[in-house]
C-alpha cells in the first residue's frame, strides 16, 4: 500500500465508503420495492447525494443532533441509525425505528442524535435551534446540524432560524443540499437572492459553498465549520452542490429534466464511484477491499428487507400510542 | 466594426472556506449585479453600444436584467445592448473558458472580468491577445486592482473606442506556466504557484501554513494578501519588471533556532500566520524551475488545483508579456491630461 495522501486514515476511508455504499444500496432497493408496491406512503431517495451526509456526519458524535428533511434516509444512515430499524419503519412494521407509524419521512432515533426526518419543509431548522440552545446552555460542546433543500430554504421557518441562531450565537450548521431542483422548480426561478450563501451573509453568518459530490471537499469544509461551532464561534451555512439520481419522489415522471441528464450525472458525478477510484488509484485501498464491503452491504440490505417483510404491522390497538409525549 | 466588449462575471467566487477560517468578504450576487450595472453605464458613457456576456445561472444575469428593466421603465438610456454568448451552461469553470473563447472569436476588443484570481486565470487561459479589465469580487485577490468598477468601465470604454493610444491603454502581464510530465498536463497561474504537502484538493483554499513548501510568484507585493504577500514582504517584485520570485518554505520554521527566517504574513483576510522561510531568489523569465517537493498539491493563485505524486515531473516557467490588461490608471490619466471628458476636448498630445 502507498503512503496515504488523504486527510482521512485508511480505516476512516473504508468507513466512509461503507456508509456511502449502504445509503446507495438502501435507496436503490427502495426504488425497486416501491415500484412493486411493497412500500406504503411516499419515498424520496438520497441516491447521488451520499458524500454530503457522510462527509458531514464523520465529524459528529451521538451527542450532536441533526434535524433532517423528507429526503432523510442518507442522513439517518450516516448518523448511525440502525438499517434494519429504518427498513422496517419504511415498510410500516412494528419493529421499525418509530414502531412503523412514522414511515420514510419520520424516521427518528434520539439515541443517535437523529431528531427526525420531517415531512414539513423547513421544519427542522427551528428544531435544531432548540437542540443547539440546549447544548449551549449545558455547555457540553454539542452541535446541531439541520438540512434543507433548495426549496425549503425559502420557508419562513428557515429564515427565522438563521436569524435566531445568529442572534443567540448558537452552535448550528445550516446545510443547504442544493441538487438544483425544488421538487421540479429550478432554483433560478424561485430564489430571489439567487444564492444560499447570500442568505447567510444577510443574517451575519459565514456561508461556504462546496462541491457536494466530493467527499473530501465536504469533509474538510464541514470539519472547519463544525469545529468553529463547537468552540463557540457560532452558526454558519454550508451549501453543498450535488446531484439527484432519482425524481423528487418515487413515481416522479421528471418531465422537467433534460433528456439524458440523469445518465450524464451518473457517468460523470457519481460521488461513490469518484471516491472509490481516488482511493484505489492512490494505492491506499485495494479494489478487493471495496468489493468486500459491497458484498457485506448487499447482504445487510437483503437481510433488512427480509426482516422487515417478516415483521408484523402495528396492531390497531396501538393507533393512539406514541402520538403525544407528556413532559 | 463598432467595438464589442465581453463580460465574464463569476457568480460563485468568494464562497470558499475562508469565510469560516478567516473573516473574508462574502460579496452578494445583488452586489455583483450592481457592479456590473455600473460598468455597463460607464462603457455606454464612452460610446460602447454592445456587450457580449457570459451566460450563467447564478443570478447575476437575472438581477442585471431587472436593473435594465427598471431603467427602461424610467425612460433612461444608460446601458449598452447586452447579448448573451450562445453556449450551454455547466456551472463550472468550463463556462468561463468557453465564453472567453467565444468572445475572442467574435472579435471582442476587451473582456471585463468580475471574479477572483481564479476567474481571471480562467479568462487569461483563453483570451489570447484580447485585453482583460479585471474587477475583484473574490477573496485573496492579488491580480485585479481594487478600485471602483465605474472607473474600470470608463477606462475600458476609452481604450476600446480608440480614445487612448494602445501603448498607454494596455500593458503586458506575467504568468507562470505549469507543466507536468513534459506537457501531458499543463496549467497556468497569474500571480502564484504554491506547492503544498496536502495531496488532495478538498476545499481548495490555502490556510494551513505548516503544509506550505515552495512558492513561485509573478510579482511580490507587500500591499496584497495571500501568497504574493509572503514573497512581497521578503523582496518586492513589481508587476511591470521582468521575472518573479521563488521562495522555499520550512515546516519547521516556527522557532528561530532551526535557522529559518520567521515571517508573519497576511495569508488570508484578517489572518496573520507565521511561516518559516528557508531562502528565496529571483525567478527569471523563460527559465524552467523544477520544484524539490516530491508529492503534494499544486495551488494556482491560492487554490489547490492539481495533486501530484513522486511519479510526476513538474516544471514551472515564468513568461513576461504573456497577456494584456487594460491599464486603467494610464487610461484615466491620459483622459484627464487630454480632457477627454470635457465638452470640448483639448488636442491630443503629440505622442498619440
Amino acid at each position: 500500500m502507498s503512503e496515504n495522501p488523504f486527510p482521512l486514515s485508511k480505516d476512516d476511508l473504508l468507513k466512509a465508503y461503507r456508509t456511502m455504499r449502504t445509503i446507495r444500496d438502501f435507496e436503490e432497493r427502495l426504488h425497486i420495492d416501491f415500484a412493486k408496491g411493497d412500500i406504503p406512503g411516499f419515498v424520496h431517495l438520497y441516491a447521488g447525494e451520499e458524500a454530503c451526509a457522510t462527509g458531514i456526519m464523520m465529524h459528529l458524535n451521538d451527542n450532536d443532533r441533526i434535524a433532517s428533511t423528507h429526503r432523510g434516509h442518507g442522513h439517518c444512515i450516516a448518523k448511525g441509525v440502525d438499517v434494519h430499524a429504518m427498513m422496517a419503519e419504511i415498510y410500516g412494521r412494528s419493529t421499525g425505528a418509530c414502531r412503523g407509524k412514522g414511515g420514510s419521512m419520520h424516521i427518528a432515533d434520539l439515541s443517535k442524535g437523529m431528531m427526525g426526518a420531517n415531512g414539513i419543509l423547513g421544519a427542522g431548522a427551528p428544531l435544531i435551534c432548540g437542540a443547539a440552545l440546549a447544548a449551549k446552555v449545558r455547555g457540553d460542546r454539542g452541535v446541531g446540524i439541520t438540512f434543507v433543500g433548495d426549496g425549503a430554504s425559502n420557508q419562513g421557518t428557515f429564515l427565522e432560524s438563521l436569524n435566531l441562531a445568529a442572534v443567540w450565537n448558537l452552535p448550528v450548521v445550516f446545510v443547504v443540499e442544493n441538487n438544483g431542483y425544488a421538487e421540479s422548480t429550478a432554483m433560478e426561478w424561485a430564489v430571489s437572492c439567487d444564492s444560499y450563501v447570500d442568505r447567510a451573509t444577510g443574517f451575519g453568518m459565514p456561508g461556504v459553498t462546496v462541491d457536494g459530490t466530493d467527499l473530501f471537499a465536504v469533509h474538510e469544509a464541514a470539519g472547519e465549520i463544525i469545529r468553529r461551532a463547537r468552540d463557540g464561534g457560532g452558526p454558519a451555512l454550508l451549501e453543498c452542490n450535488m446531484v439527484r439520481f432519482y425524481g423528487h419522489f418515487e413515481g416522479d415522471a421528471q418531465t422537467y429534466r433534460a433528456k439524458g441528464e440523469v445518465e450524464a450525472l451518473r457517468a460523470s458525478r457519481d460521488c461513490l464511484v469518484m471516491l472509490a477510484e481516488r482511493v484505489v488509484e492512490a494505492g491506499v485501498v485495494a479494489r478487493d477491499e471495496l468489493h468486500r464491503i459491497d458484498r457485506e452491504v448487499a447482504d445487510l440490505i437483503e437481510d433488512a428487507v427480509r426482516a422487515a417483510k417478516a415483521a408484523p404491522l402495528p396492531a390497531p390497538s396501538e393507533l393512539l400510542t406514541d402520538v403525544y409525549v407528556s413532559y | 466594426m463598432a467595438p464589442v466588449v465581453g463580460i465574464v462575471a463569476n457568480p460563485v467566487s468568494a464562497r470558499d472556506i475562508r469565510r469560516v477560517v478567516a473573516n473574508a468578504t462574502s460579496l452578494q450576487v445583488t452586489d455583483r449585479a450592481n457592479i456590473l450595472l455600473r460598468v455597463l453605464a460607464a462603457l455606454r458613457a464612452c460610446g460602447v453600444a454592445d456587450v457580449l456576456m457570459m451566460p450563467e445561472n447564478g443570478g447575476i444575469r437575472s438581477h442585471v436584467e431587472r436593473g435594465l428593466a427598471r431603467a427602461r421603465a424610467q425612460g433612461d438610456d444608460l446601458y449598452p445592448a447586452i447579448h448573451a454568448v450562445a453556449m450551454p451552461i455547466t456551472g463550472t469553470v468550463a463556462d468561463t473558458h468557453r465564453a472567453t473563447r467565444e468572445m475572442r472569436l467574435a472579435g471582442a476588443s476587451a473582456i471585463v472580468v468580475l471574479g477572483g484570481d481564479g476567474t481571471h486565470r480562467a479568462v487569461a487561459a483563453e483570451c489570447g491577445a484580447v485585453p482583460i479589465a479585471g474587477i475583484s469580487t473574490g477573496t485573496n485577490n492579488a491580480f485585479p486592482d481594487h478600485r471602483e468598477p465605474t472607473i474600470t468601465g470608463l477606462a475600458t470604454g476609452l481604450a476600446v473606442m480608440g480614445r487612448v493610444p494602445p501603448h498607454i491603454a494596455f500593458r503586458g502581464n506575467k504568468r507562470i506556466d505549469v507543466s507536468i510530465n513534459d506537457g501531458a498536463t499543463t496549467d497556468l497561474a497569474l500571480v502564484d504557484v504554491a506547492l503544498v504537502t496536502e495531496r488532495y484538493i478538498g476545499a481548495r483554499a490555502l490556510w494551513r501554513t505548516e503544509n506550505f513548501r515552495e512558492l513561485y510568484v509573478t510579482f511580490a507585493d507587500p500591499e496584497v494578501i495571500g501568497m504574493s504577500a509572503i514573497a512581497g514582504l521578503l523582496e518586492p517584485v513589481a508587476r511591470d519588471e521582468s521575472g518573479g520570485l521563488m521562495v522555499r518554505l520550512s515546516p519547521a520554521g516556527r522557532t528561530p533556532s532551526d535557522g529559518a527566517t520567521i515571517l508573519r504574513a497576511p495569508i488570508a483576510p484578517g489572518m496573520m500566520a507565521s511561516i518559516g522561510v528557508t531562502d528565496w531568489r529571483r525567478m527569471p523569465a523563460d527559465v524552467a524551475f523544477v520544484p524539490e517537493v516530491a508529492s503534494g498539491s499544486i495551488a494556482l493563485d491560492g487554490e489547490r488545483e492539481i495533486s501530484f505524486t513522486t511519479r510526476d515531473r513538474l516544471s514551472l516557467t515564468l513568461r513576461d508579456h504573456a497577456f494584456r490588461t487594460v491599464n486603467v490608471g494610464g487610461c484615466m490619466r491620459f483622459a484627464a491630461q487630454n480632457r477627454l471628458f470635457t465638452d470640448a476636448p483639448a488636442p491630443v498630445s503629440a505622442d498619440f
